[in-house]
């Protein structure tokens, strides 16, 4: 019996590419899915501030763009928490005039594979982009994220922090780039990654791309793989837990500075169980 | 008479747009130690900067002169070749380069002749150990690591081998143990001679404790509100600044 | 030889994805003939299997294209490789043709005459006769051999032919299969059990085979227990009329071996500089790369560890300095092939004058490869901002209880650092000098102190055209 073929597509691809057997340069999608992708559209005007939340479950793909005019600022969430035998495919492109801040902050605890791409684009001068993801694979989950925070203006702000943790036979690619333009001068980008490595059977691939053309600018990046901080295993286990259920919580904790920023407490409280739920049976 | 090292005359400067020192006038002659006091945000370290011209500050208005020469056209590095020396608050780490390289190659810039290796070595090797610093700074990377108070002994080092006529010193005693004022302090004073001259901007004035203080200068606001002797001193510690400023108001 | 087989199996899964890619494969007007390949092979005396082997890597070459990342290579005129590569090809130019910046910087970096010529391709072959024999008096003693690549394909037949371009076949990339088929020159050391190489050998020494070293190859094999420090390159620029340099280096690394391999390049402003190199570590051994790239106007340069026994180690410490017309893509890969196994990989790049600095670099951790360890800083300076700068690291983990850490920083020159040494009557563009060498200190460290002394001099020289 022949495999099913699965038409692809490239749904999007790292700015710089690299030694192919790596397999990170670009990221495809099922045709299928894209043939029916969601469009959505943000507008905030200047001076404003908007929150906008959304949540995924079905398989779809979505195309979110978003303009924040001089001044504006932008809170947005999004959580993903599909079925195991779902496909997704979710773009966000944000545009930031001078000014603008977006504050972004994702969740990807669904789905079977999920396939992410998110470009910030801080246009304008004194532009701010705060983002913040988690990501959580277990069984054989596959996750595939590509963050692009592009820098052109004057003294613009980017921060991306990215917790994860991988358990089961997941398989898992986070390329985020920071790409300072020329003429960004005085501008900051951070990025860290940190992921924990619960089973022994995970792939774990991460590009942390930092592009610049401009001198005047500082930018650091970091990512840390591996283990847990066995000094929080111990203060854990000398207080009565066993080694999963210190596990369990030092994961936890490590998820936590994302989940801290889901303003609706419901919302919040559902991601929680849902990963809590899957790390019990890690 | 002794010989003028630096006067400033209705000096006023700023920095990004906002106006730090508003008319300042100092004078300070060979062999004199000044103090320079005030709450934070008065100007201290800008005038220190400003003597020293370091790019960020604008002169707005007024005049500096050094040794009767014209500060006002000359960069950074040639105040420093004609002598001004300045301790830092907060030195920058310089990773990659030795104390002793930078020490060495400062050397030369200043004096304008070549240093010789060994005999340099030895000269610093004697002022380390008038510091108590342990010989193994020498091949460290300037600053790098470094807590505050080896820091500043660093800045006291390069006091001594660099032998400036006038040394700026930025609240070298600051966050400093009792035993390091003290070796900080000893440094200053094996330093000072008739033919240097100090400013010191201190907080606690332990710095000061073995040397003659000639004129204790008050800053506030970008102005000298104060002038006096060392009793000044005593008088800010036990009534505070605002006592000053009632006076001056009366 | 089963054990061989299967690591380079393992590697071929790892590494190599030779599927067909979007690119059309190169044809050049004169393609290289297997005439010509024979014609080469007839010269040297190669024993069959040689030629065997150079005729499968030119039909490699034939059917691989252009890699689809990286600098552009258009400019490779490979036309003239073809005329280069015939054996009357005539070698020998004049030292008027030699540009005169190459010519400026033999005289600031005090290189001898007899040297300038030598290295400019136009005259003799310089030979430090005595230095050299002295040499090889003291390691004959120890049983360490240290030949030029064709007198080993003589004398050591057997040995060389168990280790050549097993560790680098053919088929990696385009480049190795061209530099299979028309190698020429380079060194060879075998270093016995056991045995530690106490000066280090320099491949300086060398330049003694027609060709002028640029499709040169270095087979290096340090046995059970020996150690050697190898320094390939020196920082005079190597002019060459034909502007590829094809090389590759193997590098064999024993059971509890040890082996440092020291290079400062220099190629002229007009050379690709396409240069390929791996090790191979077995169990406790360890790798210490030492790189400095500052010439050429193209490089691609990425040396491989793969760590293959267990304990096996890898320190990498690297500098590149893209001025200039330069595009420098650098940096390094390792893959962890065998339980605790660890790694260390510092680079810093400068990029200023329109040069483009890019540093690439993947940790491959396979699965079986448990407590792995790796970390890998990337530090970048920009001059200016004509320049560019780009880091592109990539982890790949699957082994058990790994840890990776990954760490890079992008700036410029710290204002309040040039300040702080103005203040101490240093002037403004030295001071900078100084900031740039302090922060290449890391390889001028591990660097012999002559090739330190020469390396912080290229950066003054290479430092003046931005600054003045």
């Amino acid at each position: 019996m022949a495999a099913e073929v699965v038409k692809e597509e490239v749904y999007s691809t790292i700015p710089m590419r690299t030694w192919r057997w790596l397999g990170v340069n670009e990221a495809r999608v099922a045709s299928s899915i894209l043939a029916a992708a969601q469009e959505r559209r943000i507008r905030v005007p200047a001076g404003e501030k908007h929150t906008v939340v959304l949540v995924y479950r079905d398989e779809l793909a979505a195309h979110v763009q978003a303009e924040l005019a001089a001044g504006a600022e932008l809170q947005l969430i999004k959580v993903q928490l599909a079925e195991d035998g779902v496909r997704r495919a979710d773009t966000i492109e944000v545009q930031c005039s001078e000014g603008a801040k977006l504050s972004y902050t994702a969740v990807e605890a669904g789905a079977g594979v999920s396939t992410t791409k998110l470009l910030v684009a801080l246009n304008g001068d004194k532009s701010e982009a705060d983002v913040a993801a988690l990501y959580f694979g277990d069984r054989k989950r596959r996750i595939d994220m590509n963050y692009i925070i592009r820098q052109a203006g004057r003294d613009t702000r980017a921060n991306m922090q990215i917790h994860g943790a991988l358990a089961g036979e997941s398989d898992k690619i986070f390329r985020g780039t920071l790409d300072f333009i020329r003429g960004a001068k005085g501008s900051t980008g951070r990025e860290k990654e940190e992921v924990v490595l619960l089973s022994p059977k995970v792939r774990n691939r991460s590009v942390p791309l930092m592009l610049s053309g401009e001198d005047d600018v500082d930018g650091h990046h970091a990512v840390s793989v591996g283990r847990m901080d066995e000094n929080k295993l111990y203060y854990l286990m000398s207080r009565g837990l066993n080694l999963s259920e210190a596990e369990r919580l030092v994961v936890e904790a490590a998820l936590a500075p994302v989940l801290v920023r889901i303003p609706d407490a419901q919302l919040a409280a559902e991601v929680r169980e849902h990963i809590e739920g899957r790390l019990s049976h890690v | 008479m002794a010989a003028n090292l630096l006067t400033i005359e209705g000096l006023r400067a700023g920095v990004a747009g906002k106006e730090i020192l508003k008319g300042l006038n100092l004078t300070i002659n060979e062999g004199e130690v000044h103090v320079l006091l005030g709450p934070n945000g008065s100007g201290k370290s800008t005038l220190m900067n400003l003597i020293m011209g370091h790019p960020k500050y604008t002169r707005l208005a007024g005049k500096m002169s050094f040794a009767g020469e014209d500060l006002t056209a000359l960069p950074t590095f040639e105040r420093a070749r004609r002598g001004i020396f300045l301790s830092f608050q907060t030195p920058e780490e310089i990773p990659g380069i030795t104390v002793e390289n930078m020490l060495r190659t400062a050397k030369q810039a200043i004096t304008g002749q070549k240093v010789k290796i060994l005999a340099f070595k030895k000269q610093l090797a004697a002022a380390m150990a008038k510091l108590s610093m342990d010989e193994s700074y020498a091949e460290r990377y300037m600053n790098v690591g470094f807590s505050g108070g080896e820091k500043k002994r660093n800045e006291i080092l390069q006091l001594l081998l660099l032998e400036p006529k006038l040394a700026l010193l930025d609240e070298t005693d600051s966050g400093l143990d009792v035993d390091a004022v003290q070796i900080v302090s000893r440094g200053v004073s094996a330093f000072h001679n008739e033919t240097n001259a100090c400013l010191i901007i201190t907080h606690n004035a332990r710095i000061l404790s073995e040397l003659k203080v000639d004129c204790v200068h008050v800053l506030m606001d970008g102005q000298i509100i104060e002038e006096g002797g060392a009793e000044l001193i005593d008088e800010i510690n036990r009534h505070g600044f605002a006592h000053l400023l009632d006076g001056a108001a009366k | 030889m089963a054990k061989k087989k299967t690591f380079i199996e393992d590697i071929e899964r790892t590494l190599y994805d030779i599927k067909n890619e979007d690119r059309p494969v190169y044809k050049t007007k004169q393609g290289l003939t297997e005439e010509i390949i024979r014609d080469i092979s007839a010269k040297k005396h190669d024993p069959d299997w040689m030629l065997a082997f150079r005729l499968h890597s030119l039909d490699v070459y034939n059917h691989t294209p252009l890699p689809v990342w990286g600098p552009d290579l258009s400019e490779l005129d490979m036309d003239r490789i073809v005329t280069y590569v015939k054996p009357d090809a005539k070698m020998a130019g004049r030292w008027e043709d030699v540009p005169e910046d190459i010519k400026d910087t033999f005289d600031r970096l005090g290189i001898p005459e007899a040297e300038k010529t030598s290295l400019a391709g136009v005259g003799a072959q310089y030979d430090s006769e005595v230095v050299y024999h002295s040499i090889q008096e003291s390691l004959t003693r120890q049983g360490v051999i240290y030949t030029d690549m064709e007198t080993a394909l003589v004398e050591h037949e057997d040995l060389v032919r168990e280790y050549f371009m097993k560790l680098v076949p053919p088929k990696d990339h385009k480049f190795v299969a061209l530099h299979g088929a028309v190698w020429s020159g380079g060194s060879f050391v075998y270093v016995p059990a056991g045995v530690q190489v106490k000066i280090p050998l320099q491949s300086y020494f060398r330049l003694n085979s027609p060709g002028a070293g640029q499709f040169e190859h270095t087979l290096i094999i340090v046995e059970k227990g020996a150690s050697l420090h190898f320094i390939e390159g020196c920082s005079a620029p190597k002019y060459n009329v034909t502007n590829l340099h094809a090389g590759c280096v193997e590098l064999y690394v024993k059971e509890g071996a040890r082996l440092r391999y020291s290079t400062i390049e220099n190629w002229s402003r007009n050379m690709m500089n396409l240069n390929t190199k791996r090790a191979l570590v077995e169990k406790d051994g360890l790798i210490e790369w030492v790189s400095g790239s500052f010439g050429s106007h193209v490089s691609m340069l990425y040396p491989c560890s793969i760590l293959h026994g267990e304990n096996a180690r890898c320190e990498f410490t690297g500098v590149t300095f893209a001025g200039h017309g330069q595009h420098l893509d650098t940096g390094a890969t390792v893959v962890h092939a065998a339980p605790h196994t660890s790694a260390n990989i510092n680079t810093r790049t400068i990029s200023k004058d329109g040069g483009i600095a890019v540093y690439r670099s993947a940790v491959k951790v396979a699965p079986g490869a448990d407590h792995a360890k790796c970390s890998v800083n990337c530090e970048s300076l920009m001059l200016d901002d004509r320049s560019r700068s780009d880091t592109l690291p990539v982890m790949d983990i699957q082994g058990d209880e790994a840890d990776i850490g990954h760490e890079a920083r992008i700036g410029r020159i710290s204002d309040e650092a040039v300040y702080y040494l103005t203040t101490r009557g240093i002037s403004e563009d030295e001071a900078r000098a100084m900031i740039v060498r302090g922060f290449v200190e890391p390889i001028a460290k591990a660097l012999p102190l002559e090739y330190a002394v020469e390396m912080n001099n290229l950066i003054n020289i290479e430092l003046e055209g931005a600054m003045g």
